[in-house]
C-alpha cells in the first residue's frame, strides 16, 4: 500500500472507531480505550525503537510525564491543550536525555531507559514534597469518557500517520539506516547522533500525549501508579508479539493483546498469568517474528488459492 | 468481543441452570461485585486484609440461609475480578460490575489510590461504597455522598498516639516517614499534635517509598536520643526498620510503626523481638465477644490470624451493609441514605458517619505484648497494659 492509501485508510478506521462511544457501554469503551492507547503507545515505540535496534524502557517515564502535566495543570488550562503539552513536555525532556545517552547501545540503552523511569518518578517526588508539601494530586472536573476516548484515539491515530509518514521519508529511512548498520548509516552522510535524538524525542511526544489524554481517568494521580513500569514493559511486549519492525503489526497486536489479556483475566481469574505467559512463550519461540511475519505466508496462501481457483 | 459476551453469556447461563436445579423455587441471587488484587503489588495487602473477609461474610451469610433483604432471604453471589494491581483496570473493572452487569452491591478495591479512582464511577451509577483501606482527608474532601472511610484519619490516630506519650511523660521524640500520600498526612497530623502538647521534636526525615536500607538515618536518630521514636511506615519499610533498629541496638522508651506492624506475620517473623513494638491497631480477639467469633472463624477458614488494624473495618463494613439491606432492602439510593444517617453496631463497637467519615471509632494505640497486638490506648479500650518503657531488644 502506498503511504498517501495507508493514511488515508488509516484516517477511514480511526473515524469508524470515533463512533463506538454513542455504540457501546462504558466496560466495552473503555477495554476499546486500552486497545486505542496500546495501539498509540507500542506504534510510537516501534517508530524509533522497532527501526533503529535502540531497545527503549522509557515509555513509563514519558507516559508519566504526561500524566503529571495534566494533574499539574487542570483546573487552569483545557484538557485539549493539555494533552499536547503533555506531549510536547515529554518530547523535550527525551531529546536533553536523548542527547546525553543516546551513545549507548544494546542493553546498556535498555537499562539506563528504565533507570529513567525512576529517575523521573523520584524527582517529582521530592519536587511535589518539597515545593507543593504533598505527594499525589486530586484531579476534579475531567472530561467525560467520550472526551477521553476521541481524544486518546485522536493521538493515536496521530501516531499511526506519522509513523507511516516518518518510514516514507528520509528521516525514516536514516532510521532504518542506523538500525541496519549505524557505522555505514554515518559514512553516508547520516547524521546519526541528531536523528536518533530526533526520532527518540518524536516517539516520546506520542507517549507523553498518552499519559496526559488518560491520566483524568483516576482522579488521584501518585508518582507510584502513573510511574507504572509495568506500562513500558507491556508495550515493548506487545510491539515484538506484533512485529517491531512494522506498523501493522503492533497495531493489531494492540488490539488482539489488550482484548485477550482481558477475555483470560474475566474468564479465568487465578490462572490468566500463566496462561498468558505460556502463549508468550509459544509466540516468541515459534512466531520470533511477530505476528506480522505471518503476512507474507498468509498472503502466498491467498496468491496460491486464487491460482489454484484460476487453474480449476 | 461478540463472541466473547455470548460465551460469558452461555457459561453463566449454565451455572444459573445448575444452581436452579438444586433450589427450584430460590430468590435469585444478590449479585455483589468488586475488584480487587490477586497479582501484582498491592495483592500482599489485599489478600490479608479485605478479601478472605469478603468470601468469608458471603460463606457465612450463605450457611444462615441467605442475605435479608427487607425480610427475604436470598443466596449472595459474589462476583470477584483481578484489577492486578492497576489503577487503569481498577476503574474499568467497576465499569463492567455497575455499568454491564449491573451488580446489585459492589464492595471496594484496597487502597486509597483504588478508592479515589472509582469515585466518580460509584457516584455515576450510585453505588454505596464503605472502604476499609482508604484513608486520607483528601478522599473526604471530595465529598461524594456514596463514599464512606470505615477507617480512623490520620489526625485520629495521631492525636491517640500523642495523648499516649503525653500520658508517660514523653518529653522529645523523633519521627521519620514515607514519602506517600499516607506518610505524608500522618506525620503532619503528628506534628501539629506534638506541637499542640509543647512534645519537642529533635528529629524529622521522610525517605522514598521502597527504601531499602535506613541504616544511617536510623543512627542519626539514636545519637539524638529521643524519648519516643515514630516511623509512619508501609509494611516493608516497617520490616526493615525494626530490624535495622534492633541491629544498632536503637532501643527509645516508644517505638512504633505503622501499617504492617499488626499483621500476624510481624509477629511471626521477628519472634520475641516484636514484644514491645508499638503501631496502628484497633482490635484484637480480647475485645469483645463478637471480635472473638469474627476472629475464630477467620483462623477456622483460612488457617491465618486476620490484622488487628483493618481487617476488622472490612468485616465492620461488611456488617453495616449487610444491616442496612435488612432494613431497606436494594434500592441503593434508600441505602445510602440510611447508612449516613444511622448508626450501626460492629465488631469494633458502634459506628456512625458524619460526612462520610466514621465519628465513633476512636485512635487507637497497640502494642506487640505475650504474642498478642494488645490495644493499650486510649484506656476505655484497652486489652491489656502499656509496656513502658520498652524493654530491651530480643
Amino acid at each position: 500500500m502506498s503511504p498517501r492509501r495507508a493514511i488515508a485508510a488509516t484516517l477511514a478506521a480511526a473515524a469508524a472507531v470515533a463512533t463506538l462511544p454513542w455504540l457501546t457501554s462504558d466496560f466495552a469503551l473503555s477495554l476499546a480505550l486500552t486497545c486505542v492507547m496500546y495501539a498509540g503507545l507500542t506504534v510510537s515505540w516501534s517508530m524509533f525503537s522497532g527501526v533503529t535496534n535502540y531497545l527503549s524502557l522509557a515509555t513509563a517515564a514519558f507516559f508519566g510525564i504526561g500524566a503529571y502535566v495534566t494533574a499539574w495543570g487542570l483546573g487552569t488550562l483545557p484538557y485539549a491543550l493539555l494533552v499536547p503539552t503533555g506531549g510536547l513536555v515529554a518530547a523535550a525532556f527525551a531529546a536533553l536525555f536523548g542527547a546525553a545517552v543516546l551513545h549507548l547501545r544494546g542493553a546498556y540503552f535498555a537499562v539506563i531507559t528504565f533507570g529513567l523511569g525512576e529517575l523521573v518518578r523520584h524527582a517529582i517526588t521530592y519536587f511535589e514534597k518539597t515545593y507543593a508539601h504533598t505527594v499525589g494530586r486530586v484531579i476534579v472536573d475531567v472530561p467525560g469518557s467520550t472526551a477521553v476516548f476521541l481524544t486518546v484515539l485522536a493521538v493515536s491515530a496521530a501516531a499511526v500517520v506519522t509513523a507511516l509518514a516518518v518510514r516514507a521519508s528520509r528521516f525514516g529511512l536514516a532510521l532504518a539506516g542506523i538500525g541496519s548498520d549505524e557505522a555505514r548509516a554515518e559514512t553516508l552522510g547520516v547524521g546519526a547522533r541528531r536523528t536518533k535524538v530526533a526520532g527518540f524525542a518524536l516517539s516520546a511526544f506520542f507517549a507523553g500525549a498518552l499519559g496526559a489524554a488518560m491520566a483524568v481517568r483516576w482522579t488521584y494521580i501518585e508518582p507510584n501508579s502513573v510511574f507504572n513500569p509495568f506500562i513500558g514493559f507491556q508495550t515493548v511486549l506487545i510491539s515484538m508479539v506484533g512485529g517491531a519492525a512494522t506498523i501493522a503489526g503492533p497495531l493489531a497486536a494492540s488490539v488482539v493483546f489488550s482484548l485477550l489479556t482481558e477475555f483470560l483475566r474475566l474468564q479465568f481469574p487465578y490462572l490468566f498469568l500463566m496462561l498468558l505467559g505460556a502463549l508468550l512463550i509459544a509466540l516468541v519461540l515459534y512466531l520470533p517474528g511477530g505476528l506480522a511475519s505471518l503476512a507474507p505466508a498468509v498472503r502466498a496462501w491467498l496468491a496460491r488459492r486464487a491460482a489454484g481457483d484460476a487453474r480449476g | 468481543m461478540k463472541t466473547m459476551t455470548s460465551l460469558a453469556r452461555a457459561a453463566a447461563a449454565a451455572v444459573l441452570a445448575a444452581a436452579g436445579a438444586t433450589a427450584a423455587f430460590a430468590q435469585e441471587p444478590v449479585k455483589i461485585g468488586y475488584a480487587i488484587a490477586r497479582t501484582g503489588p498491592w495483592a500482599a495487602g489485599a489478600q490479608v486484609t479485605q478479601e478472605p473477609n469478603y468470601i468469608l461474610w458471603a460463606e457465612q451469610v450463605n450457611a444462615a440461609g441467605g442475605l435479608n433483604v427487607k425480610g427475604t432471604k436470598r443466596k449472595v453471589e459474589l462476583v470477584a475480578l483481578d484489577d492486578r494491581s492497576e489503577t487503569e483496570t481498577v476503574v474499568r473493572s467497576y465499569e463492567k460490575l455497575m455499568g454491564t452487569d449491573k451488580v446489585d452491591l459492589i464492595l471496594p478495591p484496597w487502597g486509597t489510590g483504588a478508592n479515589f479512582a472509582i469515585l466518580p464511577l460509584v457516584q455515576k451509577y450510585g453505588y454505596p461504597l464503605l472502604a476499609p483501606t482508604a484513608t486520607g482527608r483528601k478522599l473526604l474532601e471530595l465529598k461524594n455522598p456514596y463514599f464512606f472511610a470505615l477507617l480512623q484519619q490520620p489526625d485520629t490516630m495521631m492525636n491517640a498516639l500523642a495523648e499516649y506519650l503525653t500520658a508517660r511523660s514523653v518529653k522529645t521524640v523523633a519521627f521519620i516517614y514515607v514519602d506517600e500520600l499516607f506518610g505524608l498526612e500522618q506525620a503532619g497530623a503528628l506534628e501539629r499534635s506534638l506541637n499542640a502538647r509543647g512534645i519537642k521534636i529533635v528529629e524529622k526525615k521522610s525517605y522514598p517509598l521502597g527504601v531499602k536500607d535506613l541504616q544511617p538515618v536510623l543512627n542519626d536518630i539514636k545519637a539524638k536520643n529521643p524519648d519516643a521514636f515514630v516511623a509512619l511506615s508501609y509494611p516493608p519499610d516497617t520490616f526493615l526498620i525494626t530490624g535495622q533498629s534492633k541491629a544498632i541496638g536503637f532501643n527509645p522508651k516508644v517505638f512504633y510503626t505503622a501499617v504492617g506492624t499488626a499483621f500476624p506475620v510481624f509477629r511471626d517473623k521477628f519472634g520475641p523481638t516484636a514484644e514491645g513494638v508499638m503501631g496502628l491497631g484497633t482490635w484484637n480477639p480480647k475485645s469483645g465477644p463478637a471480635a472473638k467469633a469474627y476472629f475464630d472463624a477467620h483462623v477456622k477458614r483460612w488457617n491465618k490470624e486476620p490484622d488487628r488494624w483493618a481487617s476488622a473495618h472490612a468485616w465492620a463494613g461488611l456488617q453495616i451493609l449487610e444491616q442496612a439491606v435488612a432494613k431497606v432492602g436494594l434500592d441503593r439510593k434508600a441505602l445510602r441514605d440510611y447508612i449516613a444517617a444511622n448508626e450501626f453496631d460492629t465488631i469494633i463497637g458502634k459506628i456512625r458517619f458524619k460526612n462520610g467519615e466514621n465519628v465513633s471509632t476512636p485512635g487507637v494505640v497497640s502494642q506487640w505484648s505475650g504474642g498478642e497486638f494488645e490495644v493499650v490506648w486510649p484506656p476505655d479500650r484497652a486489652t491489656g497494659p502499656a509496656l513502658f518503657p520498652k524493654q530491651p531488644w530480643k
